[in-house]
């Protein structure tokens, strides 16, 4: 279980993440829903530990506390970040790629059977696995990024806007096995534009505006939530 | 005189390779730009020097201590000199910068000690001067040896490189120092690792080359500029490259001081790193992966 309060990240006076507070269990989809600018990526990245939290910070995971450790102690801790625009290696291979998701100590272990479960996921990469990361297309290099980031053998994954720039039909691919891997027990916290997509998979939402949470529910909630409708999922405004 | 100049050219470029692909590691992956690199080399001979004419070591028993001394006290230098720095740069820009400043200090401190402990007069020794017979031309021993040698190692790191965890994960601070913590490679010990490793690389070059070259307590910045341009050719982090642009120049050096004139060969270094640069300014190789 992650759990998160007063969570705040600054540049200079600009405050882009304003004492968030949330938590993401094991076998969950959450789903944090805002537009350009409202914080995702600064609270993704402030969790990941590659962007400075302000102090004061809470983050735990399974009772650890995640606020004062390095981006690759976080990793080692069990929380993986898939970032946005991906960030895999290009030069490097496919298998090189998903070798080095697995450089976590905690991931030393089981490495053989979770390169079979990514390659079960995503049988793509085991087509590519020579090739160069950067010369995959856009759909195929988010599941090395996936991959990659399983391969840490995490207990929470974390994914920005995953579905970015992906087709209707490679974004289908893509958040169902977002559901397979809640199969596995594993805890996913997504930040996603598309609302329509990420609700129908997720279990609970929150709503980020201007780096506040300024709602939260269940998924078959939020779906229904007039506001959300009209602010997210591009809903009509019905004449009353 | 083909055949020997050619022979000549790939040992000299040999060692060119070897010690760039130490400057490439360190500049690659911990993104320091080392202006004392050619000290540590000239470093390394003198000290080999001492423990074969003083302490009657064996040269090649001299690079089994010099060079892990060397991969140390470069580690230290890291952990002490540069950390701070690492530490205090708000990005990788900012820290190549504050490095050329920190390093070109320890430039002058390295040499400064060398110069009171020998002079500045030139040194060389006899080790292995045995004329040998290849393809019809005579070639002292001790750089055919210089040469396996730098082969051997240069071969050993490229494995290591390409075919190991460690490596792979070193290739990957190089090619993406923010996304190698996302795969919890802890990038500041795999910099201080690059580092001593680089170290390590061109103190084991300052050994072979001492085989063969005189030397004194000021040749370091040659060596600096020379690696320099070797990596820059090859392109930045690219091993294959180095090992390539390295093996040009020192053919091209040894090419034009046979034929045309011994005072041409800096010039002809310029001008193929010239011709390069404009043709491909990323190097023969381009950046990052082997
Ligand atoms: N490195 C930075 N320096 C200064 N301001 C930043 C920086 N990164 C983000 N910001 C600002 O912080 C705010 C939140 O940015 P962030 O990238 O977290 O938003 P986002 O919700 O991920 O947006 P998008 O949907 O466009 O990806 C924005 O106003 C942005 O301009
Ligand atoms: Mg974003």
């Amino acid at each position: 279980m992650l759990e998160i309060a007063d969570l705040s990240v600054s540049y200079g006076k600009h405050r882009a993440v304003d004492n968030v507070a949330l938590t993401v269990a094991q076998s969950e989809i959450v789903v944090i829903l805002g537009a350009n600018g409202s914080g995702k990526t600064s609270l993704l990245k402030a969790i990941g530990g590659i962007q400075p939290a302000a102090s004061g910070a809470r983050i735990m995971l399974a009772g650890a506390d995640l606020s004062r450790l390095r981006a690759h102690a976080i990793v080692e801790a069990g929380l993986a970040l898939v970032p946005e625009g991906r960030g895999i290696f290009g030069e490097l291979t496919v298998r090189e790629n998903l070798m080095l998701g697995a450089y976590a100590k905690r991931a030393r272990a089981g490495e053989a059977e979770n390169l079979d479960r990514v390659l079960t996921l995503f049988p793509r990469l085991g087509e590519r696995l020579a090739q160069a990361a950067r010369t995959m297309s856009g759909g195929e290099q988010q599941m090395v990024a996936i991959g990659r980031a399983l391969m840490s053998a995490p207990d929470i994954l974390l994914l920005d806007e995953p579905s970015l720039g992906l087709s209707p039909l490679m974004c289908g691919e893509l958040f169902g096995a977002l559901t397979r891997i809640r199969q596995a027990g594993i805890g996913v916290l997504l930040v996603e534009q598309n609302a329509k997509r990420s609700l129908a998979i997720a279990d609970r939402g929150y709503l980020l505006e201007n780096g506040r949470i300024v709602g939260q529910g269940a998924a078959a909630s939020l779906q229904k939530d007039p506001a959300v409708q009209r602010a997210y999922l591009g809903v009509a405004q019905s004449a009353v | 005189m083909f055949v020997e100049a050619l022979l000549t050219g790939i040992t000299l470029g040999g060692m060119y390779a070897l010690v760039a692909m130490g400057l490439t590691l360190q500049y690659g992956v911990a993104r320091i730009m080392n202006l004392s690199y050619g000290e540590i080399l000239v470093a390394a001979a003198f000290a080999v020097f001492w423990l074969f004419t003083v302490a009657g070591f064996n040269p090649l028993i001299g690079m089994a201590m010099v060079a892990p001394a060397a991969l140390v006290i470069n580690w230290v230098i890291y952990r002490i000199l540069l950390l701070p720095l690492v530490r205090r740069a708000k990005t990788r820009d900012a820290l190549e910068v504050d490095s050329i400043l920190a390093t070109f200090g320890l430039l002058f401190v390295v040499q400064g000690v060398m110069l009171v402990l020998f002079g500045g007069a030139y040194y060389s020794y006899s080790f292995l001067a045995i004329p040998v017979d290849v393809f019809g031309v005579t070639i002292a021993a001790n750089r055919l040896l210089a040469l396996a040698f730098a082969a051997v190692i240069g071969l050993a790191l490229y494995i290591g490189l390409t075919r190991t965890r460690a490596g792979t994960a070193l290739r990957a601070v190089a090619v993406d120092p923010v996304s190698a913590q996302l795969v919890a490679i802890d990038v500041r010990a795999a910099a201080a690792i690059a580092f001593a490793l680089g170290g390590g690389l061109v103190a084991a070059g300052g050994v072979l080359v001492s085989m063969f070259l005189t030397f004194n307590a000021n040749i370091g910045v040659v060596f600096t500029m020379k690696a320099l341009i070797v990596v820059i050719m090859g392109g930045v982090g690219n091993m294959l490259g180095a090992l390539v642009a390295g093996l040009i120049l020192g053919l091209t050096e040894t090419f034009v001081a046979t034929w045309i004139d011994p005072g041409l060969t800096l010039a002809a270094t310029y001008s193929i790193f010239l011709i390069i640069l404009l043709v491909r300014p990323q190097g023969l190789f381009g950046r990052g992966g082997r």
